[in-house]
């Protein structure tokens, strides 16, 4: 049997820039040209194979928190893998990226997987950032990087693969959780019948 | 990024702190349009937790004197003549006598800087556009940009007191020692990858070699591992707070750990307070006749009330009276009184005593063997949590953003809007606001008490065992009549909150002098303060263990105010307390579901969310049909929580005979 890992994903990026959209491509295979701005956040998960483990990945989105730069760091608390998206059409949507860059360097778990994803390459006519930079810039800081089309559905498999790929395998020393408890809902359905 | 802030909200809160955010996310969640900021760049207020640099910087603002700047009172524009203004605190004055003492050896290298920070960015900086976005990246890095180098050389010629003269010598070593240590200290120009590695094997070693010393350098280098609370709390399992956070399914955001023991000082001695049937059984401080004692008075603790004869003649005693009357040696007395009940001495009646114990043993067992539990992080997460879910509903959050005043129309006496910073003027119907926001001027009548506080960073724990990975209660009574009771809970670092070969170890009580007054005393009978000196042998060669860094401070306590001492409020602005000084958080649960009440007396408080967030797809299936087999299918919870290790609890081990 294989095992399961979950894994934390966070999202960033500018507002806009389609990082609903990825995740909605990837989960569900779906794109919405009418997909609203993000306020109720989703949650979404998804299980790709990866050698001889599974990697399931709960994507979180960020609740709009950022709009007003005040995202909660217990965001990206504990996350696997960021995915920084912005849209390859605004070069403004590439600096805020280096800022979320930043903030997950200072705040963010040490070793977290980083991912840039230069969203939108099906509108490569308006481009305003080039992939060299961009490439040169994710080389900089060691995050992989590549530019994807939620749209028409190009590079977002290939996007989480290299997460995957990323992620160090589990070493079998350390429990993955680390005996750390979760809080269910259904405590009272948990207990043992009596008998 | 630079959004417009609508000026339309049903509901603005104003500070992040527990209640705040419970309170902001239940009225979010009952479809309240709500605006909820912040006038520090950091969520929490005085719940917040801290990496030790963000922890420097707050130490700093903290001791700053002086006052910030008249600001212009071109907002007074703003307000009709029909209406009034109740200005807001300009400077939080919550927090006093800020003293932090480093003890582990310094060097002065000016370039120690937390790991991981990024080198420079040059063409970000130059490149941002939006000036909003640039004052707020100023503001929300107030950690890298503060020389802790400096810091360091600060501490070392003012504040090391009471040390013996082998502090001197210290320094000297220190100073050789910084430039082997700033060998390895390049770090900044590896990319984050290799960084990565070298720090593990860094650690690895350091493993090795025993007993490891750690300096002020490492520290700081490795500062983002520590999440200091400003609070030190734990949840009761079965307190007020595990319940909302299940109710309200917030508690998917957090993940916790369990006290793994209950400590009791006597006799000069950190001893474990045996919590569940197994722990008496196998307890080697007890007597035979002492197990049966503490079972017989435990087990009749669990339904008290159905014995009243057995107390009734003792209701108006003080518990610790009414322990002497019981079949119970001086150290069970002990025990039960400051380890089990966790009540006063001087102040707590029999009833109380009962209450509490009872209260103590229903929460045992259901997570481990204490009845307590701590999030991982720190307790500063569970604000976030709340925020967070406040957000998923809809709601707008703004740190960094001050309020000016409150407009109040004369003529109703409501409140009707907020004038911030940017002079916008944000219309609402209810108002709720953090004690620490409101001016001098409405709180002439009030009277608040003080919290002491220390947090210390150490190099062992206060009772070494086979596992350095415990996590610990502890409570000194007062040495003498009338002090406080000194609480204390040591942290380890699986929980996130600091480095490995370290312990986290907080200190509470309530104020009598300052913080450090108050609880240095007792620092000094469980901890060595200088780092430097040989271990000192004592009680047959037990150590004490070393404290490498410490702060004190205390801060306001603003609980169990009444409404009416405060001048002029109208009646739909709600204050909201700071943190309590107790154990548990019951106080501001009661306090955000009181409030939301008196605001929505016909909404739910904090019902379960319809499914979560509120789609689950799992892509390797259909959606599955019903939301909640997906949620409970998706989400790995209960098996893990709800069991306990075996034999510690007397519950479980009933049900297995059984079966
Ligand atoms: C020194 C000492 C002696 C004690 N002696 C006794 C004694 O003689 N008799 C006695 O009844 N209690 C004793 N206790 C208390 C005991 O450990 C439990 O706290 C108590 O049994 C709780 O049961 P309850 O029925 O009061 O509460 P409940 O609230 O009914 O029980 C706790 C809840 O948590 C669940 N639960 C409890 N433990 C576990 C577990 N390990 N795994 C999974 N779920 C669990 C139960 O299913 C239940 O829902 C003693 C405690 C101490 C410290
Ligand atoms: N052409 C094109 N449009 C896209 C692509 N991805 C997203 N969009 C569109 O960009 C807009 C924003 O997408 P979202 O997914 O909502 O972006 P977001 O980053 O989640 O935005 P917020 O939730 O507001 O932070 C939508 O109109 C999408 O249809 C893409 O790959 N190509
Ligand atoms: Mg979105």
């Amino acid at each position: 049997m294989m095992a399961i890992r979950e894994l934390k994903v966070c999202l960033l990026g500018d507002t806009g820039v389609g990082k609903s959209s990825i995740v909605c491509r990837f989960v569900q295979d779906h794109f919405d040209h009418n997909i609203s701005p993000t306020i109720g956040a989703s949650f979404m998960t998804k299980t790709v194979p990866c050698g001889n483990e599974l990697h399931k990945f709960l994507i979180w989105d960020t609740a709009g928190q950022e709009r007003f730069h005040s995202l909660a760091p217990m965001y990206y608390r504990g996350s696997a893998a960021a995915v920084i998206v912005y849209d390859i059409t605004k070069q403004d949507s590439f600096h805020t990226l280096k800022k979320w860059v930043k903030e997950l360097k200072e705040h963010g778990p040490e070793n977290i997987v980083m991912a840039i994803a230069g969203n939108k390459c099906d509108l490569s006519d308006l481009r305003e950032v080039t992939m060299k930079d961009a490439k040169e810039y994710a080389e900089s800081i060691g995050a992989i990087v590549v530019e994807t089309s939620a749209k028409n559905a190009i590079n977002i498999e290939e996007l989480f693969q290299g997460i995957s790929q990323q992620i160090p395998p589990l070493n079998p020393h350390e429990n993955s959780n680390n005996g750390a408890i979760r809080l269910g809902k259904q405590t009272t359905q948990m207990s043992r019948p009596c008998c | 990024m630079a959004d417009n802030l609508p000026s339309e909200f049903d509901v603005v809160v104003i500070g992040t702190g527990l209640p705040e955010s419970i309170i902001a996310a239940a009225c979010s969640r009952s479809g309240q349009r709500v605006l909820h900021v912040d006038s520090r760049n950091y969520y929490g207020g005085n719940w917040a937790s801290f990496s030790f640099s963000g922890l420097s910087s707050w130490i700093k603002e903290n001791q700053q004197k002086t006052d910030i700047s008249e600001e212009s009172e071109d907002w007074r524009k703003l307000i009709l003549e029909t209406e009034e203004a109740i200005c807001l605190n300009k400077k939080d004055k919550t927090i006093q006598n800020v003293e932090d003492v480093c003890y582990a050896s310094q060097d002065l290298a000016e370039d120690v800087k937390e790991a991981g920070a990024l080198p420079n960015l040059p063409d970000f900086e130059a490149s941002e556009t939006s000036e909003a976005a640039q004052e707020s990246e100023k503001e929300c890095l107030p950690v890298e940009s503060q020389s802790l180098g400096t810091a360091s050389c600060e501490i070392s010629s003012e504040r090391i007191i009471g040390n013996d003269p082998g502090s001197t010598t210290e320094r000297k070593d220190a100073e050789m020692t910084s430039e082997r240590e700033n060998l390895c200290d390049v770090t900044s120009d590896q990319s984050p990858l290799e960084t990565g590695k070298t720090e593990t094997i860094s650690t690895t070693e350091a493993a090795a070699l025993e007993p490891k010393k750690i300096t002020y350098t490492q520290i700081v280098k490795e500062g983002r591992r520590f999440n200091i609370d400003l609070v030190s709390k734990l949840l009761y399992s079965r307190g007020l707070l595990i319940d909302l956070l299940m109710k309200s399914n917030v508690s998917r955001y957090a993940e916790f750990k369990n006290v793994t023991r209950i400590l009791t000082f006597q006799e000069e001695r950190v001893e474990q307070v045996p919590c569940s049937r197994a722990d008496v059984f196998n307890s080697k401080q007890l007597t035979m006749v002492e197990k049966r004692m503490l079972m017989k008075f435990l087990t009749f603790c669990l339904d008290y009330e159905q014995h009243p004869d057995a107390y009734q003649d003792y209701k108006e005693y003080k518990f610790s009276e009414y322990l002497k009357t019981q079949k119970l040696t001086a150290k069970l007395q002990h025990f039960i009184l400051h380890s089990i009940a966790m009540v006063s001495a001087a102040d707590s009646n029999t009833i109380e005593g009962l209450k509490a114990t009872k209260n103590f043993l229903q929460c045992l067992g259901r997570y481990g063997n204490t009845p307590f539990l701590f999030p991982l992080y720190g307790q500063g997460e569970i604000p976030q949590c709340f925020c967070r879910m406040c957000a998923v509903f809809g709601g707008i959050y703004c740190l960094r953003h001050s309020v000016q005043c409150l407009v109040v129309d004369k003529e109703s006496g409501r409140c009707k809007a907020i004038i911030d910073h940017f002079g916008q003027r944000i219309n609402a119907n209810y108002f709720v606001v953090e004690d620490s926001y409101l001016s001098e001027e409405t709180c002439t009548d009030v009277c608040y008490r003080q919290i002491s506080r220390a947090v210390l960073i150490t190099d062992q724990s206060v009772l070494k065992t086979d596992s350095d990975q415990q996590i610990s209660i502890l409570i000194v009574p007062p040495m003498e009549l009338g002090q406080p009771a000194v609480r204390i809970i040591e942290l380890c670092s699986s929980t996130m909150t600091c480095m490995k070969n370290t312990y986290l170890v907080h200190f509470t009580s309530s104020s009598t002098k300052t913080a450090k007054e108050d609880l240095e005393p007792v620092v000094q009978k469980l901890f060595t303060l200088n780092a430097e000196t040989e271990r000192e042998s004592k009680n047959g060669g037990l150590e004490k263990p070393r404290v490498l860094w410490a702060v004190y401070f205390n801060m306001r306590d603003s609980s169990g105010i009444d409404r009416n001492s405060y001048d002029h409020l109208p009646s739909n602005v709600y204050v909201c307390s700071g943190p309590d000084s107790a154990l548990g958080n019951d106080y501001a649960v009661k306090q955000a579901e009181t409030l939301f009440q008196e605001m929505f007396p016909n909404e739910e408080f904090c019902p379960s969310p319809p499914n979560p967030e509120d789609i689950i797809y799992d892509g390797d299936g259909t959606p599955p049909e019903d939301p909640r087999f997906s949620n409970s299918s998706n989400m790995k919870t209960e098996p893990l929580s709800e069991e306990s290790s075996d034999e510690n609890s007397y519950k479980i081990s009933e049900e297995h005979h059984k079966e």
